[in-house]
């Protein structure tokens, strides 16, 4: 057990390492010199170009650059942003929270949505609702994401007919907005529709997932022993085939957040979500360079860590690992 | 998943067994209906010059006035440049099939090579290859493509290499997964015995054995595909020039079609991108349960 | 983990557990609300919101290089001199009047009096004259605005009603000095750091504009209240609301629904849309900026080395003028901009009647392809057999034309102008690249047109001089001030002049001669001034200031004179009550959809394990 624990710690702390190396190169080659992004359309003298390429630290040598990023990194600081002129680390941890909190939700909801939808649809498969319920859940997987945001926008937000606008259409929140239920009230009707986009598109792989997998394992010799015994089929289901067939639906849904994470850029530039999404979208332009580092750094650590997560979690899930 | 045949194959067994995975497959309703879509959907865009003239698709020299609503010279009324939406629709079906398949050919291709090498060598070929594959797997597909979108000269060559790049990493450990059962088998001791080397043992057993997986790992990486094609449009990370689903729906949201609440400039090319990623989706899943007669029974 | 153990436990539970979702929901969402600061709380105060999706590099005035920060500066802080709201000539803000030497060297400016800072404090030359000394002696202080100091030999106060600015050379922009003055008293502690200091820690910020910054919360909204004692009056709404959209349909969307006030920077399509909206009433006014043809001359340096692969046969003037003929700017209005625009004539913009210059119709390139025809035989390059030309050494004739992904126009464009020189018998290769990648061709000089856009100031200096010899780079291939490598040492000399011409008429008489060489030289071709569309809620707002008058804009104006003089209108209160409420009670449902679903099963469940 303790060596399975270690050999995972290991594995995520070399992808770790690598991600980090990754990002300073892949980013140096972007096109772009951020120093004409950020002062076009200015009166800018020549001696101020100089300056501010000196400021940015720009005018040294790569592996200067480098070095320094790596001496950085140790100390857990990602530089400071061409464009905002802050710390990375302050600028990532001031908008993670509305990712967190977007992600969290609409992870929480479809984990709740898929695994009900997929335990339904498996213990009646061929039913009219199985057909239904795996339909819909199909289609929806095939629909891009900001596409179905925008199309929400027009019907939710603004109101097509007899349907009122009642979402607002983007952003995070009323700036003003006070008391504690004005304010709650206002989180929410912003969160629903990007929550609801982000839902619509996931929710159908763990659907999918956890209806493949409890079908895999109604088919085992113990339920039929279970049923023998002469427990009904419903309380066969909950307590041997569910908990089960939960262990590769929860691992999918772990591995996943990660990629959720990074998938939201979308969907935070269709409502305007001021989350890492929009960060990176932002940062892509200039280019911001240290921005995109940590950006990226942040985005393939959740992954990393999430992976890291599901496997400590498999053993506690899944007896038999724990003597593999 | 597992293979369904445990014994080395002649070439009368594979056909055989190729017609019997057809009668299965023409068995499964939404398979089919969803493989005759696509069918449509290709037809249409190889045929797509015989109706769609350069005019039609010409900026300058559009045939209409931009963004008017469905009438009964334009079916599904004008884009922004006044072209007829029903020809812009089937004219990027071309682009948007084409990077989704080329996509995944490049793709495909490099997870199934590096699943063959990695199941095959063993040994620190091994550990190297799945090493490098894991770290595709945690980096951000979506960051990656755009940030190598933004490198290279715009262009669908371009939008193919970024998407084929950067997804490669699932097909190479399902691969690989399959290539160390093939290989677990008594038959392929015996071609080695014989004197089979790699290039022999791969693609005479190995191969053969892993390409159904390949095939269907394939029609399920296409609608990702396509959908990344859409998605990088939709960043302004696409060619703006081609006309593919994506651009189209980048056109229409550039012109501010959709506060204008233009629905018929919306609504085609999304419904087209989701109509034919379902259709991929659909037979991959059918090609699937036939492969894996295990659950087919219960799809 | 086995879930079937506490089934009856969690049926009785069951509201509780649905409460519990939305309790997780909310608890997610506290960080979020502490993460926002507090606006001062005003009940029934008046709010205008303004959709923007400009971003903010830092909200300090040594700093910002943004549009948005920048604009948002001229609200909150007091410059020299402002721009008048009929036709932009500069007329007294913090300065009441100004005087120069005859040497044109000195500048005296009297200083408005009684004005005070939003803590209290008088404003004095001594604030102004602590502004500038920073930028001129700190080089962090100079990363937004050291180019309008580097001219100054030396600022004093010797009075707190008087500032002196000393020159170098002549300067005619003094009374476009785009700078804020600060608080000394607020920014002396702040010098140490001045380099990273943000101005965005303690709010409200000590100012003395027509509004007070009083917070922000990044990439989601900046916030202004009214300053009451500002001189020129107070404003009528009490708030400001700059609101962030990073989507423009987005925008629009919010507009309709009465989620803010103001939207600009609309497509024609957007435009067009909003005719029939209710209570929204259309501006559209002549923009300021130009978009441009850029025609490679051969990349130079300032010593004049040569570098990059400009085509050759773009050196001469006659192909250039024929390129000029071959485009129809007309149709590229009509097209591009839905007929929102004006036809390209003289380098700046007609708005700035002052300034602007019109080509006489003789002299006028207008859409001609049978003269561009006759130019490019005459130039040497004839047309073979399958319609193309070939240079005088027998190659075909082929231009590459540069666009950006990030300017939407220039795909759209690109199309056109090819098919159009394609018609005169020239070849054309379109790329259109990221903004960072065209950065990267133009400045290595590898282009041959580009397409290219500026937004221009009512004092032309600025726009005037990225034509000039000197803004070209000091080394090849490096990131330079300047716009397209031209070298005209005529230009140059005019240049020269106007910089120290002090009457305004003699010196738009200049302004007009150097427009005119822009457009002989055809190096630089205009093709149009797109126009600025903009849609405001007429129930919330009861009319505003535009600027020039009477056609003219009311965002990106120079001076705050739309949102100081902006009248509430008969429902100018922020939303509240019944539609949020019942939005809020829709996402419950939403949110709590999948809980809800949860506990139903699980009662059903229950009560089957029941019997």
């Amino acid at each position: 057990m303790a060596r399975y624990l270690a050999a995972k710690l290991a594995g995520a702390s070399v992808s770790l390492v690598a991600v980090a190396l990754t990002a300073f190169f892949l980013f140096r080659v972007l096109p772009g010199d951020p120093v004409r992004a950020l002062t076009r359309g200015r009166p800018t003298s020549a001696a101020q170009l100089a300056q501010l390429r000196h400021q940015l630290g720009v005018d040294r040598p790569l592996a200067a650059q480098f070095a320094d990023y790596l001496l950085r990194l140790t100390h857990g600081d990602l530089g400071t942003s061409y464009q905002y002129k802050t710390s990375v680390t302050g600028l990532i941890g001031e908008h993670l929270w509305a990712t967190v909190y977007l992600v969290g939700t609409a992870t929480l909801l479809s984990a709740v949505l898929g695994l009900r939808s997929g335990i339904r649809s498996a213990w009646r498969h061929g039913s009219v609702g199985d057909r239904v319920r795996t339909g819909v859940a199909v289609v929806l997987w095939s629909v891009p994401s900001f596409w179905l945001g925008l199309l929400l926008i027009v019907v939710l937000a603004v109101g097509v007919g007899p349907v009122p606008g009642l979402f607002p259409t983007g952003g995070a929140s009323t700036p003003g907005t006070h008391g504690a239920v004005a304010v709650l009230t206002d989180r929410l009707t912003h969160l629903a529709l990007p929550c609801l986009t982000l839902v619509a598109v996931i929710y159908a792989q763990y659907a999918l997932t956890m209806r493949a997998s409890l079908l895999d394992e109604m088919g085992s010799d113990y339920l039929t022993t279970a049923r023998a015994k002469g427990l009904r089929d419903d309380q066969v289901r909950r307590r041997h085939a569910v908990p089960n067939a939960l262990l590769p639906t929860v691992t999918l849904i772990f591995v996943n957040v990660g990629f959720v994470v990074s998938g939201s850029v979308l969907v935070e530039t269709v409502f305007s979500w001021p989350g890492l999404g929009s960060l990176f979208y932002e940062a892509l332009s200039v280019p911001d360079l240290p921005l995109l580092e940590g950006l990226f750094v942040v985005f393939s650590a959740a992954v990393i860590l999430m992976n890291l997560l599901a496997d400590l979690l498999y053993p506690v899930l899944d007896p038999r690992v724990r003597t593999a | 998943m597992t293979a369904a045949d445990p014994a080395p194959m002649s070439r009368g067994d594979r056909r055989r067994s190729l017609v019997r995975l057809g009668r299965a497959y023409a068995r499964n309703r939404a398979g089919v209906a969803a493989a005759c879509l696509l069918l449509a959907t290709v037809g249409a865009a190889v045929a797509a010059p015989l109706f769609v003239g350069a005019a039609d698709l010409s900026a300058v020299h559009a045939p209409g006035a931009p963004l008017r609503p469905p009438s009964a010279r334009f079916p599904l009324g004008t884009d922004g440049y006044g072209r007829s939406m029903l020809a812009v629709t089937v004219w990027g079906a071309r682009i948007s099939l084409a990077v989704g398949l080329l996509a995944t050919v490049v793709s495909v291709g490099i997870g199934a090579l590096v699943g063959i090498c990695a199941g095959h060598f063993r040994g620190w070929t091994e550990t190297v290859l799945m090493r490098v594959t894991d770290w595709f797997l945690v980096l951000p597909t979506l960051v990656l493509a755009a940030a190598l979108a933004s490198v290279l000269p715009p262009g669908t060559a371009t939008v193919v290499v970024a998407i084929g790049v950067t997804s490669w990493a699932t097909t190479a450990r399902l691969v690989r997964a399959q290539t160390l059962t093939v290989e677990a088998r008594p038959y392929i001791e015996r071609a080695r015995a014989l004197g089979g080397d790699h290039w022999h043992v791969t693609t005479r057993h190995v191969l053969p054995n892993v390409a159904p997986l390949v095939l269907a790992q394939t029609t399920l990486t296409v609608s990702g595909a396509i959908l990344a094609e859409s998605t990088l449009a939709f960043l302004g990370l696409g060619d703006p020039t081609a006309v593919s689903w994506g651009t189209t729906l980048q056109l229409a949201r550039q012109v501010g079609a959709v506060s204008a609440g233009d629905w018929w400039v919306l609504l085609p090319p999304g419904l087209a991108i989701a109509g034919v990623c379902l259709a991929f989706t659909v037979c991959g899943r059918a090609l699937e349960a036939v492969l894996n007669p295990r659950l087919a029974g219960r799809r | 983990m086995s879930p079937d153990r506490s089934v009856n436990r969690r049926a009785a539970a069951g509201p509780r557990r649905w409460l519990a979702l939305a309790a997780a929901c909310a608890a997610l969402a506290v960080p979020t609300v502490a993460a926002t600061r507090p606006a001062p709380a005003r009940a029934a105060s008046r709010t205008l919101t303004i959709a923007t999706n400009g971003s903010v590099d830092s909200l300090s005035p040594f700093l910002a290089q943004r549009a948005l920060p920048t604009y948002i500066h001229r609200l909150v802080y007091d410059f020299l001199t402002n721009y008048d709201a009929h036709d932009f000539h500069p007329v007294p803000a913090m300065a009441t009047a100004w005087s120069t030497s005859a040497d044109k060297l000195v500048w005296t400016f009297t200083i408005r009096d009684g004005m005070t800072w939003s803590d209290g404090q008088p404003v004095t030359a001594d604030d102004v004259a602590w502004t500038y000394r920073l930028m001129m002696t700190n080089r962090d202080a100079a990363t937004a605005n050291g180019n309008f100091v580097a001219n100054f030999r030396s600022v004093t106060a010797p009075d707190p009603r008087t500032v002196v600015v000393t020159l170098n050379q002549p300067q005619a922009t003094m009374l476009a000095l785009d700078v804020p003055v600060v608080p000394r008293h607020v920014w002396e502690s702040h010098v140490a750091d001045i380099g990273t200091f943000n101005n965005d820690t303690r709010f409200p910020v000590v100012g003395d504009g027509p509004f007070i910054l009083s917070g922000y919360a990044k990439n989601q909204y900046i916030e202004l209240t009214a300053n009451p004692t500002y001189w020129r009056g107070r404003p009528a709404f009490d708030r400001l609301v700059f609101k962030y959209y990073k989507d423009s349909d987005a925008a629009v969307e919010a507009l309709r629904k009465g989620e803010v006030d103001f939207v600009d920077h609309l497509t024609p399509a957007q435009y067009d849309a909003l005719r029939t909206a209710r209570h929204t009433t259309l501006n559209r006014s002549p923009g300021k900026s130009f978009y441009a043809l850029a025609v490679n001359p051969g990349a130079t340096t300032t010593s004049g080395q040569a570098f990059g692969d400009g085509n050759p046969a773009l050196h001469d003037q006659r192909v250039r003028q024929a390129i000029m003929h071959a485009i129809d700017t007309g149709a590229l209005v009509r097209r591009t901009l839905g007929g929102y625009g004006e036809a390209g004539g003289g380098y700046l913009p007609p708005i700035f009647t002052a300034n602007h210059w019109r080509p006489d119709a003789s002299a006028a390139y207008a859409y001609d392809p049978d003269r561009a025809n006759r130019l490019l035989d005459a130039a040497g390059y004839h047309r073979g057999a399958d319609g193309r030309r070939t240079t005088p050494d027998g190659r075909p004739l082929t231009l590459r034309l540069l666009g950006q992904t990030q300017r939407p126009a220039d795909a759209q464009n690109a199309t056109y102008v090819a098919e159009w020189l394609k018609a005169v018998g020239i070849e054309v290769t379109t790329r259109i690249v990221d903004q960072g990648m065209l950065g990267d061709i133009e400045t290595a000089g590898n282009y041959d047109l580009a397409f290219d856009s500026w937004i221009t100031n009512p004092d032309p200096d600025y726009v005037l001089s990225i034509q000039t010899c000197g803004a070209r780079p000091a080394t090849a291939g490096a990131t330079f001030p300047g716009d397209d490598f031209i070298c005209d040492p005529d230009y140059d000399a005019l240049y020269a002049r106007q910089i120290a011409e002090y009457d305004p008429a003699a010196r738009a008489a200049i302004v007009r001669q150097m427009q005119q060489r822009l457009y002989a030289d055809a190096y630089i071709d205009v093709l149009y001034y797109p126009d600025i569309l903009e849609a405001y809620r007429s129930d919330r707002i009861a009319g505003m200031d535009r600027q020039p008058q009477p056609r003219g804009m009311y965002s990106g104006q120079d001076g705050y004179w739309s949102w100081w003089s902006a009248k509430p209108g008969k429902r100018s209160a922020s939303p509240t009550g019944p539609a949020v409420l019942a939005g809020g009670v829709a996402a419950l449902v939403i949110l709590g959809v999948g809980g809800g679903l949860v506990v139903a099963r699980r009662r059903r469940a229950a009560a089957d394990d029941r019997e």
